[in-house]
């Protein structure tokens, strides 16, 4: 039997809009495919070992929390930029796709610095970038197409990718990284990272089913592929929303 | 001369006001906001200008403001004042002028000199300064609709500023959310608390998605000697002492609690009362002692406390009753995590079979995010799965409360995606049987929706009556 581990960071402070989502479709999509998957919390004053991971998370807070979580979190910088170098699977949403970067400029030109484990950075803007938007991402098919990813955006940072960082996606409508170059998210290794908020991974199910592929795929090598699943209802979400958005 | 000009625009406000009103009712619409804006256009002083005119209680706060004010619309009536408030949700500033200048005959004098006022937390930092109100009530702070309100710190921060714009106001603020007892730490007004006594609802304290688990002082976690819901508790900072203070208004027993009251015991600064209140849910508790601490400082006697807090009716939407054909139906608004996790919680207290339907719309009034259904538990509902006969979801954002609910382990085969209001209470009712409760939990522009397709079946009230 197949089991994943999934490392869970500072699920008490860095939860805003309903991040847990994703932890609660990691979990369902494994367990109806009969993979054992564990969940681990990893906050403030707990240890951590990325050797012992297969999946990480982190998600975004408001700026209260953020300043709670500072402290600790450089005192994880070295493991986590193991863990992404190591290849394994990584997902950073909002403030942790910001986290995870290399400085946060504040608007009064101060750089925060930040974990360093991507090559991305990002200044604080005037306006807050806000509402629906798809993004369509080329590693990603479905039925032979591009699959496009559907979210929520909400966010003041404008982020910009530097070398050895690939765009996540090509934005379709909404704005993405900054509003400015077109793309959104960002892919190093087996990290990906988004602005797309809350519910991503319930109503992207492809998206959903490549992170846990690559996770298997690292602890298995011979690993198979994954048993397909009945998405109608996630399919209705996801295919009703592109269609509203982008038509 | 400039004198004279202010005069002529405040009662040109009044005019024009008023027949806006009249004019919006005459073509069937509930003229709550509109009218205001254009008054604040013509005269943008006109608070100020009105707040001598009034003897003005205002609440504000993420949950419970609605209920809250109704409460306290019953201590009014039992105090024999006669009074003004608004109705309908109407609680940005163009709403509370609407209903300022509804209360004013048209040379300007108030025909009513008490008005009650809810507020929208964001619009209580200007309002509160310009109205001076001489009671301030704060139900509680939790995490609401961020793409609106913006984060919860700027809310609480937001109402802090109000407050201290008008250190007369006596307040009345929640003891056990740290949050919101915070307010009156360092400031000149006279505070009152209300809380529920220390362990007495009994609760596993969750840490997962609290919105205030770090001490808003030094930001070392807090300790809790009991909790009743979300952050809300008997709160200790272990490192700077910041504490849940004493409460003069506070719950000492609940005696029953059920789906369809609760019996409580609430001790007042001189006695105590045992009621039963007709609204079922933790949270009512709180309405409850809100209200009543309201009640107290109106020198309402004990029995006249205990015959409004048992007599008083919910407010528009947020747990309306109806009986149709055998069934009750039951709607009750939902609009952030919080107060959905305590729907969902009154919920399991359902004895009898019924059927659950969720109508979520994405519109500006309901926050335009939904990704907060995912901060609600309704893995709960898989608990009382032989209780619920169907789920039906609809609203715009049916699809995504279908997918939330099969991620809360609800099977698939269950669940139904119904567009439309009509079609909704349809098959809502056709699953049913005979003494079914039908439950509709549908944000807010999806319940002004649902209530108007009931209006129309079964002759509701107007509700901007």
């Amino acid at each position: 039997m197949y089991e994943l581990k999934i490392c869970y960071l500072y699920p008490d402070l860095l939860n805003l809009y309903g991040d847990r989502g994703n932890i609660i479709a990691l979990q369902r999509r494994c367990q109806w495919r009969d993979i054992e998957v564990n969940v681990e919390h990893v906050s403030i004053g707990d240890t951590l070992k990325y050797e012992d991971y297969d999946i990480f998370f982190i998600g975004g807070g408001q700026d209260y929390e953020q300043t709670i979580i500072q402290n600790d979190l450089m005192g994880k910088r070295e493991i986590i930029i193991e863990a992404v170098e190591a290849g394994k699977v990584f997902l950073g949403i909002c403030g942790g796709f910001q986290l995870l970067g290399k400085y946060y400029k504040t608007p009064g030109g101060k750089e925060i610095e930040c974990l360093g484990a991507l090559n991305v950075w990002t200044h604080a803007g005037d306006t807050r970038l806000i509402g629906n938007f798809v993004f369509e991402v080329d590693f990603l098919k479905k039925n032979g197409e591009k699959y496009r990813v559907v979210g929520f955006e909400n966010h003041a940072g404008k982020t910009y990718l530097g070398d050895g960082v690939k765009p996540l996606g090509k934005v379709i409508k909404g704005f993405g990284n900054n509003g400015e170059d077109g793309f959104e998210g960002a892919v190093y290794k087996n990290t990906f990272c988004t602005y797309s908020h809350g519910s991503l991974l319930p109503k992207n199910p492809v998206l959903a089913d490549h992170l846990i592929m690559l996770a298997l795929l690292n602890k298995y090598p011979d690993f198979q592929g994954l048993t397909p699943l009945d998405d109608e209802l996630e399919n209705l979400a996801h295919d009703s929303l592109v269609k509203r958005f982008t038509d | 001369m400039k004198g004279f000009i202010k005069k002529i625009k405040l009662g040109l406000a009044i005019i024009v006001t008023k027949l806006t009103v009249w004019g919006l009712r005459m073509v069937g619409r509930g003229g709550t906001s509109l009218p205001g804006k254009i008054a604040l256009k013509i005269c943008p002083d006109i608070f100020n200008r009105l707040s001598d005119r009034f003897r003005i209680i205002m609440i504000t706060g993420t949950n419970g403001k609605t209920t809250t004010s109704r409460i306290i619309e019953g201590m009014l009536q039992k105090a024999g004042l006669k009074y003004i408030s608004n109705k309908s949700g109407a609680n940005l500033a163009s709403g509370v002028a609407t209903t300022l200048i509804s209360a004013l005959s048209l040379t300007g004098k108030p025909v009513v000199r008490t008005a009650l006022l809810e507020t929208d937390e964001a619009a209580f930092r200007t309002l509160a300064p310009k109205l001076k109100p001489e009671i301030i009530v704060v139900t509680n702070f939790f995490r609401d609709q961020l793409d609106r309100y913006g984060e919860l710190y700027t809310t609480l921060n937001n109402v802090r500023e109000g407050i201290h714009g008008t250190p007369g106001s006596r307040l009345i603020l929640n003891a056990d959310d740290s949050l919101c007892a915070s307010l009156g730490e360092n400031v000149p007004n006279p505070v009152i608390y209300f809380g529920l006594g220390d362990k007495v609802y009994p609760e596993d304290y969750l840490i997962a998605n609290s919105d205030a688990a770090f001490c808003i002082h030094c930001k070392s976690r807090y300790e809790y000697l009991s909790a009743s819901f979300a952050h809300l508790g008997h709160f200790r900072c272990p490192n700077c002492g910041y504490e849940r203070p004493a409460a003069q208004i506070e719950c000492t027993q609940v005696l029953e609690y059920d789906n369809l009251s609760s019996t409580i015991e609430i001790k007042i600064p001189d006695g105590k009362i045992t009621v039963k209140l007709a609204l079922p849910g933790l949270y009512n508790i709180y309405n409850a002692l809100a209200g009543a601490a309201v009640g107290h400082l109106l020198e309402l006697k004990e029995n006249d406390l205990v015959h409004v807090l048992e007599g008083f009716e919910c407010g528009f939407g947020r747990m309306e009753t109806l009986s149709v054909n055998g069934l009750n139906l039951k709607m009750i608004l939902v609009k952030n995590p919080t107060g959905f996790n305590q729907v969902l919680k009154y919920l399991m207290t359902q004895k009898d079979k019924c059927v659950v339907g969720f109508a979520i719309n994405d519109k500006l009034a309901d926050g335009t995010d939904i990704s907060w259904l995912w901060d609600v538990d309704f893995e709960i509902l898989s608990f009382m799965q032989n209780k619920i006969r169907k789920f039906f979801v609809s609203g715009i954002r049916a699809e995504d409360m279908a997918v939330r609910l099969k991620y809360a382990g609800i099977p698939s085969d269950s669940i139904f995606v119904r567009h439309g209001e009509a079609q909704l209470i349809d098959s809502m009712m056709e699953a049913s049987k005979e003494n079914d409760t039908v439950y509709i939990l549908p944000t807010y522009t999806a319940m002004l929706d649902i209530r108007n397709e009931l209006k129309k079946r079964f002759n509701l009230k107007e509700f901007w009556e």
